[in-house]
């Protein structure tokens, strides 16, 4: 019975060691999984496991997605698992958790050995994802940008932005966390201050229970301080727009000169028109009366005497321009206030502590 | 001569009597009048008051105005009888610049005499400037008015007339009342000479003028 199993593992091995390239080369990679599948649920755990590792590292050099990758892990381990190579489904599954921290088997599809190997894998095993959005725009201040740590188990984590040296730029968290924990970053520096780069690594260190570091994710994050411009100043009101405040020569020259013509024509009229003997006293009263005003007129147009409709009508003008000023000025402040933090997340890298 | 002066007055206002706002005004005075007839045989000299009333009604550059004054004169220095004096006028004006105004047509006089009227009538073009000097609210004016026909019943032929007023007019800044003060006199020369006609006073009023 032992020698027919046998047997047939090589006869199925010598086929796809002799058929199956030529067949394969033909066949995309899902081709390559799916065979591997059929392999694994033909209880042909070595084809299998040749497949899925053939496959797996196509995908790898590809960049297939997480979950394709996540899938082909799954079933390498429980292939290697059920070929006897027990230390190999610990490789593959904690490459799996190092994948993907969130990654469940079904337990429809794989029996209960594969996957309680599996769970025994992910709590010793400590590593997490970080999920930040691509691109965040935010007003410095508490909760400005959120940060997803998902765990693949109970772990501490050391959560800091360094600046790209290494150096310490802010601690953002350091504690347990047990599935998932959300993280806030202000946007400001650990002064409080803006950011003064435009680059910063946002660093997640696993840790076992006994403080041991198990494995660093991290990734860049792109910083740009985004200021609205202000608003230009309001210019003064022009010269020509303001009113003489001072009462000009002109306007009493004229009433002086304007009572003086007048008078005289008054005194002059009956010569011109050629009367004789007209009596004087009513045309003297007259000529005295519009000489009066013009006197009057002067009086009160006297050069230099205050215009106070136009000193009122001038102060409205400067009133209204100080208010314009002082509106720029708080708008302005606003806006200086006003300072968006533009990030920019790069792609995460995982480094893995040398052994001891 | 009404026909010219018709014709002058329709080229300087053509197209602006559209869209024009009828201004009316009106004033009442109190004048000191002086009537002084100088004649070979002796002078005659009557001196009186009497009330004018005045009225003009105004569109765009055009302006009808009217004037009627009536009085009583008593004769200075002696026992003879007084006058009643009535005098009207009216005339069609253009202003040709902001401050000249040109103005002509008929002015009527009459003077009661004890048993007869003597009747005067003169057709008149007359030219009045006016101007403010003190600030807006003091106006300054000056009319000449010379008469191109007269026709009057006295015995010597008419030989030439003319006269004119100077005064001021005081506005309120924002009211339509104004008061007037003024010196008016026309003389009247007739015969060569042989009969000067004198006629001056002092106006003093007051007016109602919508602007």
């Amino acid at each position: 019975m032992s020698w027919g199993r046998h047997a047939a593992r090589l006869g199925g091995l010598t086929w796809a060691l002799v058929a199956a390239p030529s067949a394969l080369r033909a066949q995309s990679s899902d081709s390559v999984f799916a065979a591997g599948v059929r392999a694994y649920k033909s209880l042909e755990f070595d084809l299998a496991a040749w497949l899925l590792r053939r496959d797996l590292a196509k995908g790898s050099a590809a960049g297939a997605p997480v979950a394709a990758r996540a899938e082909g892990l799954v079933y390498l381990g429980a292939a290697e698992l059920f070929r006897g190579r027990r230390d190999s489904a610990v490789a593959a599954f904690q490459r799996l958790v190092m994948l993907d921290p969130r990654y469940r088997p079904s337990r429809l599809v794989f029996p209960p050995e594969v996957t309680s190997l599996f769970d025994g894998v992910r709590l010793e095993t400590k590593t997490v994802t970080v999920e930040v959005p691509r691109d965040t725009t935010m007003t410095p201040g508490p909760d400005a940008f959120g940060i997803w740590i998902i765990a693949s188990s109970f772990q501490l984590v050391d959560v800091t932005l360094r600046y790209e040296d290494g150096a310490p730029f802010r601690s953002l968290y350091l504690g347990p966390i047990g599935d998932s924990l959300k993280v806030h970053w202000d946007g400001l520096d650990a002064a409080g201050a803006l950011p003064p780069v435009n680059r910063v690594l946002l660093r997640v260190a696993s840790r076992v229970p006994s403080g041991a570091l198990a494995g660093i994710v991290q990734l860049p994050l792109e910083l740009r301080l985004f200021r609205p411009d202000t608003l230009p100043w309001p210019s003064p009101p022009a010269d020509t727009q303001f009113l003489p405040e001072r009462a000009m020569s002109g306007t009493a020259r004229r009433a002086l000169l304007g009572g003086v013509v007048l008078s005289g024509a008054v005194a002059a009229l009956p010569a011109l028109v050629g009367g004789t003997d007209t009596p004087s006293g009513p045309r003297i009263a007259v000529a005295g009366t519009i000489g009066l005003a013009g006197l009057l007129g002067y009086v009160l147009h006297r050069p230099g005497r205050p215009l106070a409709a136009n000193v009122r009508a001038n102060q409205t003008l400067r009133d209204a321009w100080r208010r314009r000023v002082a509106t720029t000025t708080a708008e302005n402040a606003r806006r200086r206030q006003d300072v968006r933090v533009v990030v920019r997340a790069g792609e995460p890298t995982t480094i893995q502590p040398r052994g001891p | 001569m009404k026909i010219p002066l018709f014709v002058l007055a329709a080229a300087l206002t053509a197209g602006e009597l559209r869209a024009q706002a009828l201004r009316p005004m009106g004033s009442a005075s109190l004048v000191t009048a002086r009537v002084r007839s100088e004649v070979p045989a002796g002078i005659d000299q009557f001196t009186g008051s009497a009330f004018l009333g005045q009225g003009a009604l105004a569109m765009g550059r055009v302006a009808l105005s009217i004037s009627y004054l009536q009085g009583s004169l008593n004769h200075d220095g002696g026992a003879a009888a007084g006058r009643d004096l009535v005098e009207g006028t009216v005339l069609l004006g253009v202003r040709a610049r902001d401050w000249l105004t040109l103005q002509a047509g008929p002015h009527a006089r009459a003077y009661t005499l004890v048993g007869s009227t003597q009747r005067w009538l003169f057709w008149e073009l007359r030219a009045r400037a006016a101007t403010a000097f003190v600030g807006s609210a003091a106006q300054g004016y000056a009319e000449l008015w010379r008469a191109v026909a007269a026709d009057a019943n006295v015995p010597e032929p008419f030989d030439h007339a003319q006269g004119g007023e100077v005064g001021m007019i005081i506005r309120l800044a924002r009211a339509p009342l104004e008061g007037r003060v003024g010196y008016r006199i026309d003389h009247a020369v007739l015969g060569g000479g042989t009969r000067l006609e004198t006629v001056d006073g002092v106006v003093i009023g007051v007016g109602l003028a919508w602007r």
